[in-house]
């Protein structure tokens, strides 16, 4: 069975897997970052309305906005490496309907997450490491070789 | 001036009685089976036929409607539904009825879903595209059908 995941090639009865491309990846990650970014400045409107009514101060200015920044990325590893580890996916790939998995089908461990979302941001530079997903046969990119992963279609039982 | 007065007393009593037997007269061919047997004839006959055909021909009903939405009519009751409480109260109901809040969910939920569908449709053909055109520049082979 594992075997057969890793080289897509799967039982007569069962569905073909497809891996899932560019365009469609990144159309997930942009969904992912708007929830990230409204969550986060609803927050932020909240915070900065409490601390309006309060004395200010330059110093504390200056924590809050580390405090913030901290609490921030904190955020953001939180939802991916959460999501990514429990239904292996984020509102944007259940939108999507992809799913990220092990190479050999099995759910990712926090540190997998974690090397996933490190590979993310090693593949920023030039966008180079996001490249390999146009030209490999599973349509990995770095991070995805990184922390092992592969991402497939999820259609929804029932669903379209 | 006496006669005049007994004159016209005398008149009105006659137009009373007058009236009161037609209409005792009216009653009495109405009840009876002659008047079943004649409406019965009429609309068993051509007769309707020939009427309906007039109607359409010289686009009475039409002329009608034209004339009622033409006069205030329409307009004075319309303003006086609208002034009416109990259609508020009405419309309230209707709207907040299980089957109109589940049809109007349904709905939503059914758009929101075939936009969605139509997103992941065009964005995996997208994928494939892209695909063919960096494997094309990078001069390999294209990847097999799915």
């Amino acid at each position: 069975m594992t075997a057969r995941r890793v080289h897509g090639v799967s039982p007569p009865d069962a569905q073909p897997t497809t891996y899932i491309g560019l365009v469609t990846r990144v159309i997930a990650f942009a969904i992912d970052a708007a929830v990230i970014n409204v969550v986060a400045l609803l927050v932020a409107v909240v915070i900065a309305l409490v601390s309006s009514v309060l004395p200010t101060s330059h110093t504390r200015d200056k924590v809050l906005v580390a405090i913030g920044a901290a609490v921030f990325a904190v955020w953001i590893v939180g939802y991916f490496v959460a999501f990514w580890t429990t239904t292996g996916q984020t509102p944007g790939n259940r939108l999507m309907q992809i799913r990220v998995e092990r190479a050999d089908g099995s759910r990712l461990l926090p540190r997998h997450a974690l090397a996933r979302l490190l590979g993310i941001l090693a593949s920023l530079p030039l966008l180079l490491g996001f490249m390999p997903i146009l030209v490999t046969e599973r349509r990995r990119g770095l991070h995805d070789w990184m922390a092992g992963t592969v991402v497939k279609a999820a259609p929804r039982e029932g669903g379209p | 001036m006496y006669v005049p007065a007994v004159a016209r007393r005398t008149g009105q009593a006659l137009t009373d009685s007058a009236q009161s037997l037609a209409l005792s007269s009216l009653d009495t061919i109405l009840g009876s089976t002659l008047a079943r047997e004649a409406v019965d004839r009429v609309l068993a006959s051509a007769l309707v036929e020939h009427v309906m055909r007039d109607l359409v021909r010289y686009r009475v009903i039409e002329r009608a409607t034209d004339e009622l939405l033409e006069s205030s009519v329409v307009d004075e009751a319309i303003a006086r539904l609208l002034e009416s409480e109990e259609l508020w109260v009405l419309v309230d109901e209707i709207a907040r009825s299980p089957a109109v809040t589940d049809a109007i969910s349904h709905q939503g939920a059914g758009l929101a879903d075939q936009v969605a569908a139509v997103v992941r449709d065009r964005s995996r053909n997208a994928d494939a595209r892209l695909e063919r055109v960096a494997r094309r520049a990078l001069r390999r082979d294209a990847r097999p059908a799915e």
